[in-house]
């Protein structure tokens, strides 16, 4: 259904550009945060395919830079102001947000299986939308073929590990997702609005308070301030 | 007594235990969330210290916080005043980072901990740094000077300390105040130079010996030296005072030219490439004359032969070494941490010994506060893997790795406790012979993963630096922590090609035995075998990632690196040779 809107979003080639720069930035702390998980795990297989896992994050990530370089340096103007449209087009988890420690095994590892998931779901229609581009084009279609990977050894190790309670932390997971990307929108919403109120409350009621230190910056000298209390002051201020 | 520091919130947050004076434990939150630079509230790290010390927090007499919040408050809104209208974005930026939880720290200590707020004490953020630098050094009486990007107001101070049996004195004489800042100036050239504030310096500082200073003129116009021996910034050039969005002005672009794209690499042979390499080279010699001059004046003053250095701009060891020969100071002192970590170290021990008032003691002259070392977790892990595994006696362990690195093997060194501060100063190190530009291009290109102009640091025994290296007098103190550039003699440059810069420098760690006596070992036992007691010594972590604490984390980034043996207390591991890069 949005494959003409991911074309558009795709074609032009500096923000295809900036967008594979930034997906191979998403893969890399991807890649870290398995680094994590496998430093936490006390399962050898686990700390074994996290790596795999991790070590492929990194290929994915050099994989987009160097294709995003190559995109960039054909580019007659490089100059940076281009919107991503991150929202409409994510990396692999990149919209997620992850604190390997505070999850169990299983609990990662259902989520890592909706994130690879989800992300193989997105990886697919950007194949179909670079029909024009076959080199950024392969770039995808090698790191989807990972993701089914991915995708298989995450739900097989929860099956192991897991296997009365796999559907419900799937579940879990699925719900967690949906917990984060409202909290997501609604702390952006939140963000946006004390944006608005500080800023009115920048002009309505900040100018005299600026008058005032514009004047004492004007009346301070340049160079050198004494300090006062060489010894220093009381510890038990903050001030 | 027994005294938490904690420094938190902007960034490389750590926290540090003394009891009774003497210093505990001190660690970096990073080390132990694994996320670089980690700049949260330090509470793992707080929880280690005390779990170190034996302590409950209700055992604390004092919980210091590095800075004083409410005075930071005040100059984030008084500069945001100053540059009305022009700040009218970065002002709700700054009013919702500052008043979510920063201002706030106070009470955070106290309800995170469990301790009556009358407990948490504020040091100010330059008394942190000069504590850290004067309190951890061997000197009796010194002189001080702190620099970094900016604390609560002031970003530069100089005065002088002096350690008596019962009085401990920390006189600040003077200050510079934002926005005028060195730290402020060479991270606005890191911005513009396409690198990360707070962590990209090294590059510039690395960079800058591949460039001319031919722009050192533009860069002292923008910094202009007033009467008084001081400078200031001419902030038309800037922009870090008005808005989050980016340090430097167009002004700054149209004299300096385009920013570079900070996804771009830096090609040295490209007219753009030269342009950069010639920029950092000259913020580098501007900031360096102003810091010998600041240095000069204060020695003259103080007549004093030793110099305490700290805050983050004394990391720029290319800075110290000129200030060592060129302003009389006999000896000069940079803390291990001298950036924001190594002040809750310095705010503990400011409390204590100004404070509180307590004795002095004589500080342990070594880096190694962290956690140790479980060497036999290892074993474990790599038997998990098929990987195979040797434990040896320590005159085998020491022959065999010395062979390891003789025949041109990489080797991650793991011993002991985890340094603090940003230098892996031989408990958490990659070791590699130091003969081969090509082991310096396998090590960045195949472990460190980073830009190809980036030196690599060596380390030496302390009898043996003046062979290789021309190190002034008192040069090797300078270089116990690796805070020192100094020249590689050039009749060496050739056996050391991959610890020596392209300006024929290194900066090198001089190690005494007592320090490090496995690493010192290790060195004498290489020497046996090559002829030469030096190895190329760097930090043990991947890009992006932390010095390496655990086994399970040296092992793992060990497996996914190009880094051939491993160490770690009397197992050595090697890699099959079907994994091998080499």
């Amino acid at each position: 259904m949005f494959l003409p809107l991911h074309r558009w979003i795709w074609r032009d080639p500096q923000r295809c550009a900036r967008k594979l720069f930034a997906f191979a930035e998403t893969e890399a702390d991807g890649g870290r945060d398995l680094v994590r998980a496998a430093e936490l795990t006390q399962h050898a297989t686990l700390r074994r395919l996290f790596t795999v896992h991790a070590q492929d994050e990194n290929r994915h990530a050099e994989l987009f830079r160097s294709r995003a370089l190559t995109l960039m340096r054909a580019l007659p103007d490089r100059s940076a102001g281009f919107v991503q449209l991150n929202w409409v087009a994510p990396g692999e988890r990149g919209l997620d947000d992850l604190r390997v420690h505070a999850e169990t095994d299983a609990s990662l590892l259902a989520f890592l299986h909706l994130s690879e998931r989800s992300a193989a779901g997105h990886f697919a229609t950007y194949v179909e939308a670079l029909k024009s581009d076959p080199l950024t084009r392969s770039v995808f279609k090698e790191v989807l073929e990972d993701e089914s990977f991915h995708m298989n050894y995450t739900l097989a190790q929860l099956n192991r590990i897991a296997p009365k309670g796999q559907k419900a932390f799937l579940w879990k997971a699925r719900l967690g997702r949906l917990w984060k990307g409202y909290l997501r929108v609604m702390s952006a919403i939140a963000g946006k609005m004390g944006t608005v109120i500080l800023a009115l409350q920048y002009f309505i009621l900040l100018p005299p308070f600026a008058f005032l230190a514009k004047r004492a910056a004007r009346r301070e000298p340049a160079g050198w301030t004494e300090v006062k209390e060489q010894n220093g002051p009381t510890l038990k201020s903050q001030y | 007594m027994n005294i938490l520091g904690i420094s938190a919130h902007y960034h490389d947050s750590a926290a540090a235990l003394i009891v009774d004076g003497m210093p505990v434990a001190s660690v970096q939150e990073e080390r132990l969330s694994r996320r670089k630079n980690d700049a949260a509230f330090p509470l793992t790290a707080i929880e280690w210290c005390l779990e170190r010390g034996g302590l409950e927090p209700e055992q604390l007499d004092a919980v210091v916080f590095y800075e004083r919040p409410m005075l930071k408050f005040d100059r984030i809104l008084n500069s945001t005043l100053r540059a009305f209208p022009k700040s009218w974005q970065s002002f709700p930026h700054a009013m919702k980072n500052t008043l979510g939880d920063k201002l706030w720290v106070g009470g955070t200590i106290a309800s995170q901990l469990g301790v009556p707020r009358r407990k948490v004490l504020f040091s100010e953020h330059h008394r942190s740094h000069a504590a850290a630098s004067f309190l951890t050094s061997p000197a009796r009486e010194a002189a001080i000077l702190t620099a970094d990007g900016v604390g609560e107001w002031a970003t530069l101070t100089m005065g002088r300390g002096k350690r008596e049996p019962n009085r401990t004195t920390i006189s600040l004489l003077r200050e510079l105040r934002y926005p005028h800042s060195l730290g402020l100036l060479y991270s606005t050239f890191t911005a513009y130079l396409g690198f990360p504030v707070n962590e990209g310096e090294y590059k510039v500082m690395g960079l800058a010996s591949y460039g001319r200073p031919i722009m050192a003129d533009a860069v002292r116009k923008i910094v202009q030296r007033t009467a008084d021996g001081a400078f200031r910034l001419d902030l038309d050039y800037f922009e870090f005072h008005t808005t989050a969005r980016r340090s430097f002005s167009q002004r700054f672009i149209d004299v300096f030219g385009p920013p570079r794209d900070r996804y771009e690499p830096i090609e040295l042979e490209t007219p753009d490439g030269r342009r950069f390499a010639d920029c950092a080279a000259s913020v580098q010699l501007v900031l360096e004359d102003i810091l010998v001059e600041m240095a000069r004046s204060l020695q003259r003053e103080t007549g004093l032969p030793d110099l305490c250095l700290g805050g983050g701009v004394a990391l720029n060891g290319v800075a110290n070494h000129r200030i060592l020969q060129e302003c009389g100071f006999e000896r000069i002192f940079v803390p291990s941490a001298p950036g924001d970590a190594g002040c809750a170290m310095g705010a503990a021990l400011y409390a204590d010994r100004i404070h509180f008032g307590n004795p002095d003691r004589e500080f342990p002259d070594h880096p190694f506060w962290g956690p140790s070392l479980q060497a036999d977790a290892l074993a474990k892990l790599a038997r998990e893997d098929r990987m195979p595994v040797e434990e040896l006696d320590e005159p085998r362990l020491l022959d065999r790795v010395a062979q390891d690195l003789a025949e041109g093997h990489i080797v991650g060194w793991m011993d002991g406790a985890l340094e603090l501060g940003p230098r892996a100063l031989g408990h958490r190190s990659i070791l590699a012979a130091p003969h081969s530009v090509a082991m310096r291009d396998r090590l960045n290109r195949d472990i460190k993963r980073r830009e190809e102009f980036r030196p690599f640091a060596p380390v030496v025994p302390i009898e043996d630096a003046d062979r290789y290296f021309d190190l002034p007098p008192g040069g090797k103190r300078l270089a116990r922590f690796m805070s020192g550039v100094f020249p590689v003699r050039p009749q060496w440059r050739d056996r050391l090609a991959a610890i020596t810069h392209v300006d024929g420098t290194a900066r090198v760690q001089v190690l005494e035995q007592d320090m490090a006596p496995r690493l010192y070992a290790l060195l004498k036992a290489y020497e046996r075998r090559s002829g030469i007691p030096i190895l190329l010594n760097t930090s043990f972590n991947l890009a992006g990632e932390p010095i390496v604490n655990r086994c399970v984390e040296g092992y793992l980034t060990f497996r996914r690196s190009g880094i051939d043996v491993l160490v770690a207390g009397q197992t050595r591991v090697m890699k099959p040779d079907r994994e091998k890069s080499a």
